[in-house]
């Protein structure tokens, strides 16, 4: 593996042989036309305050030079803060992952034209024996629907309701990939390994005919997928239901309920465990492909770029360049800038450079916040904080790097497992760059393409269910089962027809 | 029992003429023939149901892997890899066939094997299948299956050799056909084949052989008492005067020039008369000629050819030059005998006809030449018989060599054949049916530019071609450059075997002419192998992609290896060297 410091600190004999090529980079015309070549620069030049737009390219392109400039003199010092560590893993090569079973997993969601609400989920996956060339033994698909309406938890009328259902059978896709496959070598999921779970705090719990629902696609064995169950509940009902709502605790094993957060946090550690197990190790990653994400940039990058700045007295470098005062921090910074990590990491990493891992914040955003079961009106106060990765029962601490795999694409994330050992990363990354060097226009691992081909709900699926909800609504409509003159009216427009022919029928009364 | 085979399901819209196969992988191909079951409504009053069976050809295979990315395939091929290799998904492809409809049969009352027009859809998520070969062939023989006697066993389906394919024999020696192909892909063996067939049906046949493709003809069992060979002479006494005098120059490479074409007619006209004579006269006329000329071997005969009137100009001029010392006995008697107004030809004029009579001496050892030529080819043959009709009988073939012929003369000959069969047919002094085949037919009706002769061959195949269906004449033109073919000629020809067609000019040519060819058959056309034909027209139901039946005779020698046929001719020549010590 070749490593490339771009900075300082961690002295690096190869980096060194490296410096030529990152003076090439040096010139602030290079990085402008650099920057132009980013369109979320441009995006977030119509955002920032009108007072910085004028300059706001050109400033920009000033910090970078500055950084790459700096980045490069450290490196040829030898410093000991780095301010960014990249490796490289162009040598990858496909001989080394040769009959390896790799598993991937995307999750697609459905709507009907009744309305804009989803309906149906469908998770994928694409198992591949890379090197096999017997076409029966090579590749496997499974796909694993789920309707929304037949769940009786979690919270529908939340526009993040089929999220958690995604994220939820996404994870026992990957479990059931797992259980089956004692020789997965890569398990991959399309998204983050693990979301900010704190944003899917507060949906009503599973009833265990959900979970039973969700089993019945994944576990083929019905005997392991009671297990599960029970396992959860003897956990949540021993540790983490006292700690979540405290006094409802018994209520909730007795009606034998599943928070949505708790049960998926029960998952990952699943995944984690049963992982733990084999030898070798299975890779776990999550690739994420675009977003807003800033947290490398504010946490580690910058968190450095200040440090330095203070190092040297300079401490107003952004304000003097943006004419500004509170450019003071990090997340200042970024906060009024709007930069985030895809805006500078195309910059700082060379096609098939990784940056170095960190530390993810995934679940400390996690605290109080309401719950209503299934059926209540109301609600009360849980605490979602022992779900935290500090817990033994929380969510799993991952580590984020960045990979760019392409010339003309922006480096993708890559989430993997900290419990899982040092080398994930590299592992995962090494893989991530090969797959996704097979789809150079996308610069995206070519199996999770794949995987999301397969479960992108096709759309003779969603009108046949489009058809047999105004069927059944039409029935009960004709039945006089819906009374209701309002609901009448919208059931009638909307099974019927169009608005435009409801509003063009001056006689037409509800 | 050969059970069917299922080998797709309807998908998406069909129409009447046309739907789309989601295809079991490897189950088909294009051009197959697959069968459909559906029901219809027989009347829209009684609602009773039909059973029907629906044909169909595949016309076109589609296959994708939606899951390969193209931009997968530039990476692999720059850095050398097989996808195999990769995480790449190759399992799931999606294949569909379009399909021709080509109309339907009715299952209940009986089998027909005909087919009739499709008027209603059939049914998506119907599922199609592979008929058994007996099925297959029922509808692929049609009609003929009640009239065997019509049938011709030419060719086996391309995609499933064990289907025989029969065309109808009554409409290619009746509504003319035509067999188009480069050269070398089998269209010579496809006329052996169809020849050997319709002998075994004892018809008559009259073959035009430019290039010996047909000498082997005679020498298989069942063709051997059968096969008369010819060798041609230019008939140069039916010409006209101009045209005789026209060929004497073509001949000579020297036009004869004004003068000589006024004086050519008499010339021309008392060659025919000194050789009209029979019996003693004829031999006392020869032995005349023997003697005036000093040439004995014209004892042994004359014939109505070049030399005869090479040899009348010479001896008009000599007799004219005794005629001027006193001796006026040979005009005399060449005045009284076929040449009247000798006596008047004086002067310049006798040089002109010295002059002639170099030109068609010149002329007539060159013709001689082409025939010697002719002889050699054909190989064991008889001359043309003198009464033409005699080419055409009951169960025998005529093949009349042309090899050795320029092209012009291969037309003038065969213009001369076909219109004296032509008209015995019509005068019904001929009563037997029979086919003219004519191989390398664009030399005999070209499409542009024709010579005078070839004018005369190209009338005389498109009355043919027009007006042959009333007497019972029927054409086949072979050729390997279409484009060059007469349109007209062409476009009369009701039944076609197409071949390997490379010709961007000859394909386009072939679409536009043959209206039953469709355009999935045309684009088939570079890609067909040697010894497949799509087969269309009256002789068959539908078009079909078909390989011919190896015929049972050899062609000629042109069809033997080139390193083979040297390595006889070397080991001959040592054993030879051997045996003369």
């Amino acid at each position: 593996m070749n490593t490339k410091s771009i900075g300082t600190v961690i002295p690096n004999e190869e980096a060194q042989g490296d410096s030529m090529e990152t003076n090439e980079l040096l010139t602030g015309n290079d990085v402008q036309e650099d920057l132009l070549r980013q369109p979320q620069l441009m995006m977030e030049t119509l955002s920032v305050a009108e007072n910085l737009r004028d300059n706001y390219i050109r400033n920009t392109a000033r910090f970078i030079n500055h950084l790459r400039r700096a980045m490069d003199r450290d490196n040829k010092e030898g410093q000991e803060i780095s301010i960014l560590q990249t490796y490289s893993v162009v040598d990858a090569a496909w001989e080394e992952f040769q009959n390896e079973l790799v598993s991937f997993i995307d999750g697609g969601i459905g709507q009907t034209e009744l309305s804009q609400v989803p309906t149906l989920l469908r998770v994928g996956s694409y198992e591949v024996h890379v090197g096999e060339r017997d076409m029966a033994e090579r590749e496997n698909f499974g796909y694993y629907p789920v309707i929304f309406g037949d769940l009786e938890g979690g919270s529908k009328e939340r526009r993040d309701f089929p999220d958690i259902i995604r994220i939820t059978a996404e994870l026992l896709g990957g479990l059931s990939a797992l259980f089956r496959n004692p020789g997965l070598r890569v398990l991959m999921f399309h998204g983050p390994l693990v979301y900010l779970m704190n944003g899917y705090a507060g949906h009503t719990p599973f009833t265990e005919a959900d979970i039973d629902l969700f089993l019945k696609h994944y576990s083929g064995d019905q005997d392991q997928a009671k297990q599960f169950k029970e396992e959860f509940l003897n956990e949540a009902r021993l540790d983490i239901y006292p700690a979540m709502a405290e006094g409802r605790s018994d209520e909730w094993i007795s009606c034998r309920l599943f928070e949505p957060l708790a049960w998926i946090a029960f998952l990952y550690r699943k995944l984690i465990s049963e992982a733990k197990t084999r030898e070798p190790r299975p890779i776990i990653a999550g690739v994420v492909e675009r977003g807003r994400s800033r947290e490398f940039c504010e946490k580690v990058l910058l968190e450095r770029v200040f440090r330095s700045l203070r190092q040297k007295g300079n401490e107003n470098y952004f304000n003097e360049m943006f004419g500004l005062s509170n450019l003071t921090s990090p997340k200042n910074l970024m906060d009024v800038l709007g930069y985030t990590d895809n805006l500078f990491l195309p910059l700082l990493l060379d096609t098939g450079e990784y940056s170095e891992h960190w530390e993810m914040n995934k679940s400390s955003g996690l605290g109080s916040g309401e719950i209503r079961l299934p059926e209540e009106s109301g609600s009360s106060t849980v605490d979602f904080s022992c779900l935290r990765e500090d817990n033994q029962f929380g969510f799993p601490p991952v580590k984020g790097t960045y990979i760019r795999v392409g010339e003309n694409t922006e480096p993708i994330r890559v989430e993997v497992f900290s419990e899982l050992g040092e080398s994930q990363v590299e592992e995962a990354v090494r893989r991530v760059y090969l797959y996704s060097r097979l789809l150079p226009n996308y610069g995206f691992p070519v199996g999770l393409d794949i995987a999301d081909k397969f479960a992108h709900v096709p759309n003779w699926m969603t009108r046949a269910y489009d058809k047999m909800i105004r069927h059944t609504l039409g029935g009960s409509l004709q039945k006089g089962a819906i009374s209701e003159a309002d609901m009448r009216r919208v059931l009638v427009r909307a099974i019927y027809m169009t608005p435009r022919d409801w509003f063009l029928r001056p006689t037409v009364k509800g | 029992m050969e059970t069917e085979k299922i080998v797709g399901t309807l998908v998406g819209e069909s129409t009447s003429k046309e739907f789309r196969l989601a295809v079991t992988p490897e189950a088909i191909r294009e051009q197959d023939i697959i069968a459909v079951d559906a029901t219809l409504n027989e009347t829209e009053e009684s609602g009773e149901l039909k059973e029907i069976r629906i044909w169909a050809k595949v016309q076109r295979i589609e296959r994708i892997n939606p899951f390969f990315p193209a931009e997968a395939g530039h990476e692999l091929a720059e850095t050398q890899t097989e996808p195999m290799d990769t995480v790449l998904s190759l399992s799931r492809e999606i294949v569909s066939a379009v399909c021709q409809v080509l109309g339907y049969e009715q299952l209940t009352g009986g089998w027909s094997g005909k087919l009739e027009s499709l008027r209603y859809p059939p049914k998506p998520a119907t599922r199609a299948y592979d008929p058994d070969s007996k099925d297959l062939k029922r509808v692929l023989v049609g009609k003929l299956e009640d009239e065997s006697k019509s049938a011709i066993n030419i060719a086996t389906l391309s995609n499933r050799d064990n289907v025989d394919v029969e065309v109808d024999g009554h409409a290619i020696v009746t509504r003319h056909l035509a067999i188009l192909a480069m050269t070398g892909t089998g269209k010579s063996w496809t006329a052996r084949r169809i020849i050997e067939q319709l002998s075994a049906k004892s018809y008559p046949m009259v073959i035009f052989d430019p290039h010996g493709d047909y000498t082997g003809l005679g020498k298989i069992p069942s063709l051997s008492n059968k096969v008369n060979r010819y060798h041609a002479t230019l008939p140069i006494f039916e010409e006209e005067a101009d045209t005789a005098a026209q060929i004497i120059g073509n001949l000579a490479s020297n036009p004869l020039s004004s003068a000589m074409i006024a004086l050519f007619g008499d010339l021309f006209d008392a060659s025919r008369r000194f050789y009209e004579a029979e019996g003693d006269e004829r031999i006392k006329r020869i032995n005349w000629l023997a003697n005036r000329l000093n040439d004995d071997q014209i004892r042994n005969g004359i014939k109505p050819n070049l030399w005869l009137i090479a040899n009348i100009a010479d001896a008009a001029v000599q007799s004219k030059s005794d005629a001027s010392d006193g001796n006026t006995n040979d005009v005399e008697y060449l005045r009284q005998i076929c040449w009247e107004n000798l006596p008047s030809v004086k002067g310049v004029a006798l040089q002109t006809l010295a002059g002639i009579y170099k030109r068609a001496r010149r002329a007539a050892s060159q013709l001689h030449k082409m025939e010697t030529v002719n002889q050699r080819i054909a190989g064991e043959s008889q001359p043309m018989p003198q009464n033409r009709e005699e080419l055409v009988q009951y169960g025998k073939i005529s093949v009349i060599s042309l090899a050795g012929y320029t092209g012009d003369f291969q037309a003038t000959i065969y213009s001369i054949i076909a219109e004296e069969l032509f008209e015995a047919k019509v005068n019904e002094r001929l009563q037997l049916p029979f086919l003219l085949l004519l191989e390398e037919a664009h030399h005999f009706v070209p499409g542009r530019g024709p010579s005078p002769a070839q004018q005369q061959s190209i009338a005389i195949t498109q009355q043919i071609a027009r007006e042959g269906r009333k007497f019972h004449i029927g054409l086949v033109v072979i050729s390997q450059r279409p484009s060059r073919l007469d349109e007209t000629t062409l476009s009369q020809c009701n039944s076609y075997i197409i071949m390997r067609m490379i010709n961007p000019t000859d394909q386009t040519f072939v679409k536009r002419v043959i209206e039953s060819l469709g355009e999935e058959e045309a684009s088939l056309l570079p890609d067909l192998e040697v010894g497949e034909a799509l087969l269309s027209g009256q002789m068959v139901n539908f078009p079909i992609l078909v390989k011919m039946k190896e015929p049972e005779s050899r062609g000629g020698p042109g069809g033997t290896n080139a390193f083979d046929h040297l390595k006889e001719v070397h080991d001959r020549e040592v054993r030879d060297q051997v045996r003369s010590g």
